[in-house]
Order: structure tokens, then C-alpha cells, then sequence
């Protein structure tokens, strides 16, 4: 059993992400099931599923998102580059910055579109001063694919732009804290095809840099986006690999009902 | 597929089936009770205010007496070497005289038939408070002494009243204060233009004065205790009420002791103020020794009572700002104080504020505490002279100094007491108009 975890570890690029018997309780109810999984770097994974089945919960696992709800209780171990990220002496505030999160609805703050970007490094001190804030603010736009649209207008409240350029202003905002990996929760269900495909775009282009993480309602964007899928099914991981075997080749009839409609 | 509001069977769309009918009909009567309820509400509204400005009015004109008075130096300085010693042992009592005779003399300069010859009989025109006015006029210029000053002096409030209509000539047959033949002279007088109404600026900037003399009291001291008691409430109901709605509503755990403070706290809102009241007797005067009657421990009873009513508001407008915001700052490695400091705080504030503002007006309004700790009555005459003063000093609030009026027996003191509503009424709708000025200006939209 082992010896095959290593040589699976071994057949992946480069594991960024490795989650060991993961349970995740809300109250009394169970809601992730000893789930097991190793994502890698520079890829974009996307978990699927039914409403319901723990992938957003598991997402919010990485960045310790939990810890906000009270009735959260998380078992197992994740780790980052090999460091466990639920380690008591890990600050979950320096863990997000390096794990970015983007939300199912866009949700730029009420404050200039300048600001938004800025905020993040701001609270991190990643800039010495104002040019180098500028230059980040500048960067993170620009890998966000939304410079050329809001470059003539920082000052203007971000909540101002529409919810495609909303989408990708939070991804602006996720990457200009230079985090590692990015955790995006149904990151287009709130937008339409056109920014939904722009979205989707920016995803492919981000996989250069980061580990990017897909919890997606749409078969089709995971099967569009992702190099790895993981289907989620109450509450346990009941398939994980490459993107294409899994939608043309299921192992497991559950994920061959879900990918041809009879559940979910 | 099929449109089922038509019921079985077909009919025509233009003809109201009965069960349409019925509906349209609940739904006009409906509407003509919200708009009976309003009507009834605005009426009430418009009677409150008509009475309110209908009886209060009266009290911002006063009746003043312009007469030219010898300040003789034969009775205000013997010695006339102006030494400020022997002018201020001159008592108001050396100066009655000064003023009957001027007024005489005035009557007679202007041809006007009286039965009185003797000077003393023209005293009940003036207010008693004119020999203090006139004195303090001397003290101030002592080179005017010996020459004839015109002065503007308040008008006894009887003469007052005769002149507002309060006062005829049936109610002072009963009179001791004044008989029917004053009131002639006061009819001569006013023809003349030596007695006339004016803008009562004594009303708003004075203090209260005694039982025997309405025409002078006013409600600037007063005004000035509610002032420092909101200074009081302010600095210390708004830092302790938001430091506590955030610790509750976004670090607290939730569990049972939280819940239970949590009622309590919507508890103490709902608790009579009267019972505040007789707490600061006890703990701030009785055990802690603090002065009785002074504006700080007012404050202190007032912050008591307005600390629920800002919690209660603070932990609303952050419960208000939605959670992605929060997920949001959290999302890009914020702590939980920053998140709640640099995102939902900002956001709160319009909430915070209204809710602040209108504490701060219930509390403005509060009587019966400042009744059990004594801020009321006749305590106050003169302005404090410094801060400290002002927080220590025994001295009463606008709505317990209106309360003191509306207990005394001078009609002219009930007249005090609507016009003392007035002020307090411009001061809560001032309060109000700036709550909703900072709610316009700091509200954002997300």
C-alpha cells in the first residue's frame, strides 16, 4: 500500500499539495470522508460533483478557511511542500497569504479598484514603497487579464466594474499577495459565458505559475480548464486522475452516472 | 401549460371572475387602512406639534420696558471717588428706588393720568430682577454714574402675561401682585412703545431664577448641564459599546454565557430609566462619593442607559455587512482584527453612528434618573467658569429643568416649560438631521 502511494507520488510532476484521511465535521454532521489526494504544482486540479458533496468544504480545508466556522472540526493532515499545515505552529494568517482564494461570488472590497489590489501586499509588506505598490498593483492586473480594462480608472470603486471584471479583479487580488497556489470555490457560477470564458482563459494562463485548485458545478469548464479532476461524492473522494480518463474512461460507476446525468 | 387562474370551465378575460374580485377588493381595503392608519398617525403628529408651538411660542417674546434712569450718584456713591468697594456695597436695594422714580418720572414726562404718586406703586410693572441689571450696569461702568442711561429692562410677568393675553383684567381682581389700574398704565405704556415685546434672547442663554421671578429664567444653564452630561455619555458609551458588539459579534465564541450576556444586554435596553436612577444614587453618589446634582454623574446613569441601545445597534449593522466581505480579507491572509478593523467596521459605521446618535438623544431626553440623583431644581444660576466646573458643578438638564417649570405655580413658568420643549425639540431633530447626514455621507454601497 505504500510502497504504491511512492510510486504514484513518483508518476506526478511535482506534488504540491498532499492531503492524508482528511474528516472534516460540521456539528454532527460528517461532511468530508477520509479523503486522500495529492495535487500537483503548475497544474489546475477540479473537483466535481453534486451540490452538497464536500468539494467546496475540502477546498476551504487547504487555506484553513474552516477555522472561521465554529462548528468546523477538521482530522488528518494536509501538507504544503511537506509542511503540515494544521501544525499548531502554523499561523493560519501567513498560510493564506501564500494559499490565494478566490470566491464563488465576486466580492471586490467596497473600496478603489487600486486599493483592492493593493490591500493584500499593504497588510504583508511586500512593497518598500509607493512605486514598488504600484508596480505590484500593476503586475497582479495584468496576470489578472483586467489592466487594459481598468488601467485608465484605479481610483474608481471596484465594485463599480462588472462581475466578470469583478472575477478577475478578486483574481488580481489573490495573486498580488504571490501566493503559491490558488483556490478558486465555482469561481464563474455568478457570470456569464462571455466572462465566463475570459475566466477560464486567465485560469489556463495562471497554470504556468501556480498549483491551481477548481471546484466547479460544470462538467464541461473542468473538462475545459483542468489537467486533473477529483469527483467528490457524499463526502468521499471516489475518483481522482487525469482530466481525460476520467471523463472518457470513468473507473468507478459512480462518476460514470454523474459525467453522463443520472445523478446529481 | 394551461392558465389556471381562470378556474374550470372558460371564461373571458375581460369579465373579473368573483373569486378575482374578492381578491381586488381585500386588497383595496387594505390599502385604505394603511393610508386611515397614517392619516391618523400625521393628525396626531400635527396636533402634538400645533399645541407644542401654539403654547411655547409665547415663551421666546419677552416684554421689555425702555426707560431712562438717573443713576444718582448721590445714592450709588457717596463718597464719588468711583472706588469699585463702595460701589459694590450698594445692594439691589439701593437701587429699587432709583427705578420707581425713573419710571414715574418717565409716566409723568409722557402726560400719561395715573392715580399713583408714589414711585414704589409703579414697582409691580418692572421685573424685580431690573435693580440687579441696572447694578450690574454701574459695577461694569462706573463713569456712567450720575448721568441718565437708557436701559431696556424685562417686564414683570404679569405685565408680561396682560401683554400675551395670559393675564386679563378678571384674573387680577384675585391679583396681590398687580391691580387693574397697572394694567391701565401698561396700555398707555405699550401705546406709547416704551413697553414692547421682543426676541428673548435671555430665554435661551439664561439661567433659571426663582419662583418669584419667571420673566428672567432661562434655559442656558440647563442646556449647558446636558451638554457636559453628553460629553460624558459620548466618550464613554461609544468606545465601550463598539469595543464590546465587536468582541461579541465577531471574536466571541458562541456558546451558552454569550447567549446569555446577549439577552441580558437586549434585557437591560427594555429596563425603566428610573431604575438606572436610583443604581447611580447608589453606586455613584452613595458609594463612590461623587458630587451630587454635577453633569459627570449624570453622564455616568446616562451611559448606563444608552450603552444597550448602541450595542444593540452596533451588533446589527455588523451582522449587516455581508460575509464574502469578510471571506474576502481573510482570503488574502488579513487577521481577524485587521479583517474586522480595516473591512467591516468601515462599512458599520453609518449603523454605528445612527445608532450612537439616537442613544445620545434618548439620553438627552432622559428625566426621571437626573430626578434620583438631583439635577433638578433650582440649583444652578450662574454659568460654570471652567471645564471642570462644568462636569462638577451641581447643575441641572433640559428636560429636568422643564419638569422644575411645569411643577411651579406661575402660569408664566407653564409657559416656560412648553417653550423649554421647544429647544429640547430642536436639539433631538438637529441630532437626528446629523445621524442622517452621516449615514448619506458614509454609507457605501457593496
Amino acid at each position: 500500500m505504500k510502497d504504491m502511494l511512492i510510486e504514484e507520488r513518483a508518476a506526478m510532476e511535482d506534488v504540491k499539495i498532499s492531503a492524508r484521511d482528511v474528516n472534516v465535521w460540521y456539528g454532527d454532521n460528517h461532511a468530508i470522508k477520509d479523503v486522500s489526494v495529492e495535487i500537483a504544482d503548475k497544474t489546475v486540479t477540479a473537483f466535481i460533483g453534486p451540490s452538497g458533496c464536500g468539494k467546496s468544504t475540502f477546498l476551504r480545508c487547504i487555506n484553513r478557511m474552516n477555522d472561521t466556522i465554529d462548528v468546523a472540526r477538521v482530522e488528518g493532515t494536509i501538507t504544503l511542500d511537506g509542511q503540515d499545515i494544521y501544525d499548531p505552529k502554523v499561523d493560519p494568517v501567513q498560510l493564506r497569504a501564500m494559499v490565494g482564494m478566490v470566491f464563488q461570488k465576486p466580492n471586490p472590497f467596497p473600496k478603489s479598484i487600486y486599493d483592492n489590489i493593493a490591500y493584500g501586499p499593504r497588510i504583508h509588506g511586500l512593497a518598500k514603497n509607493k512605486a514598488e505598490l504600484d508596480d505590484i498593483v500593476e503586475n497582479s492586473l495584468r496576470r489578472g487579464a483586467i489592466w487594459n480594462e481598468v488601467k485608465d480608472r484605479l481610483n474608481e470603486p471596484g465594485t463599480g466594474l462588472s462581475g466578470g471584471q469583478q472575477q478577475r479583479l478578486c483574481i488580481a487580488r489573490a495573486i498580488a499577495t504571490e501566493p503559491e497556489v490558488l483556490l478558486m470555490d465555482e469561481p464563474c457560477s455568478a457570470l456569464d459565458p462571455i466572462a465566463t470564458a475570459q475566466v477560464e482563459e486567465l485560469i489556463d494562463e495562471l497554470r504556468a505559475s501556480y498549483s491551481v485548485i477548481i471546484v466547479t458545478h460544470s462538467m464541461q469548464q473542468a473538462a475545459r480548464v483542468s489537467q486533473r479532476t477529483a469527483f467528490f461524492h457524499l463526502g468521499s473522494l471516489v475518483e481522482y486522475g487525469q482530466t481525460d480518463s476520467i471523463f472518457t474512461n470513468p473507473d468507478d460507476p459512480r462518476t460514470e452516472s454523474y459525467i453522463t446525468g443520472r445523478i446529481g | 401549460m394551461t392558465d389556471t387562474t381562470a378556474g374550470p370551465g372558460k371564461s373571458s378575460l375581460s369579465t373579473l371572475d368573483p373569486r378575482t374580485r374578492k381578491r381586488n377588493a381585500a386588497e383595496k381595503r387594505f390599502r385604505a387602512y394603511g393610508i386611515a392608519a397614517i392619516a391618523v398617525s400625521l393628525l396626531f403628529l400635527a396636533i402634538l406639534l400645533g399645541t407644542i408651538i401654539r403654547n411655547g411660542l409665547p415663551a421666546f417674546q419677552q416684554s421689555f420696558i425702555t426707560l431712562p434712569v438717573l443713576l444718582d450718584e448721590a445714592k450709588l456713591d457717596k463718597n464719588g471717588n468711583r472706588d469699585p468697594a463702595d460701589l459694590a456695597k450698594v445692594t439691589t436695594f439701593g437701587y429699587g428706588p432709583l427705578i420707581d422714580k425713573a419710571l414715574q418720572a418717565h409716566v409723568v414726562s409722557l402726560g400719561i393720568d395715573s392715580r399713583f404718586t408714589k414711585p414704589k406703586e409703579f414697582n409691580a410693572l418692572l421685573s424685580s430682577s431690573a435693580a440687579a441689571e441696572i447694578r450690574d450696569y454701574v459695577l461694569a461702568n462706573p463713569d456712567s454714574i450720575g448721568t441718565t442711561v437708557e436701559f431696556n429692562l424685562l417686564a414683570a410677568s404679569r405685565v408680561d402675561g396682560y401683554l400675551k393675553g395670559r393675564v386679563s383684567r378678571d384674573s387680577v381682581a384675585r391679583d396681590k401682585s398687580i391691580d387693574a389700574e397697572h394694567l391701565d398704565l401698561v396700555d398707555a405704556l405699550r401705546d406709547d412703545g416704551t413697553i414692547r415685546k421682543g426676541f428673548n434672547w435671555d430665554f435661551i442663554t439664561g439661567a433659571d431664577a426663582s419662583e418669584s421671578r419667571p420673566e428672567q429664567a432661562g434655559m442656558g444653564v440647563a442646556m449647558l448641564g446636558s451638554f457636559f452630561m453628553m460629553l460624558v455619555v459620548l466618550a464613554l458609551s461609544l468606545p465601550i459599546g463598539v469595543a464590546a458588539s465587536i468582541y461579541l459579534e465577531e471574536f466571541a465564541a458562541k456558546n451558552w454565557l454569550n447567549d446569555l450576556i446577549e439577552v441580558n444586554i437586549s434585557n437591560l435596553a427594555a429596563v425603566p430609566s428610573i431604575v438606572f436612577g436610583i443604581l447611580g444614587l447608589a453606586v455613584f453618589i452613595q458609594f463612590a462619593h461623587l458630587p451630587q446634582s454635577a453633569p459627570l454623574v449624570g453622564g455616568l446613569v446616562l451611559t448606563l442607559m444608552t450603552l444597550p441601545t448602541i450595542i444593540i445597534a452596533t451588533r446589527a449593522s455588523l451582522k449587516a455587512v455581508p460575509p464574502s466581505i469578510r471571506d474576502a480579507a481573510l482570503g488574502v491572509g488579513a487577521s481577524k482584527m485587521q479583517t474586522v478593523f480595516h473591512h467591516v467596521l468601515p462599512l458599520a459605521m453609518p449603523g454605528i453612528l445612527t445608532g450612537t446618535i439616537i442613544g445620545l438623544a434618548q439620553a438627552l431626553g432622559e428625566t426621571a434618573p437626573l430626578l434620583l440623583i438631583g439635577m433638578v431644581g433650582y440649583i444652578a444660576s450662574n454659568y460654570p467658569t471652567s471645564i471642570a466646573e462644568g462636569f462638577l458643578n451641581p447643575n441641572s438638564a433640559m428636560p429636568a429643568q422643564i419638569y422644575e417649570w411645569a411643577k411651579r405655580a406661575d402660569p408664566a413658568y407653564y409657559e416656560r416649560a412648553w417653550g423649554g420643549i421647544i429647544v429640547l425639540l430642536l436639539f433631538l431633530m438637529a441630532m437626528n438631521i446629523i445621524a442622517i447626514l452621516l449615514r448619506r455621507k458614509f454609507e457605501r454601497r457593496w
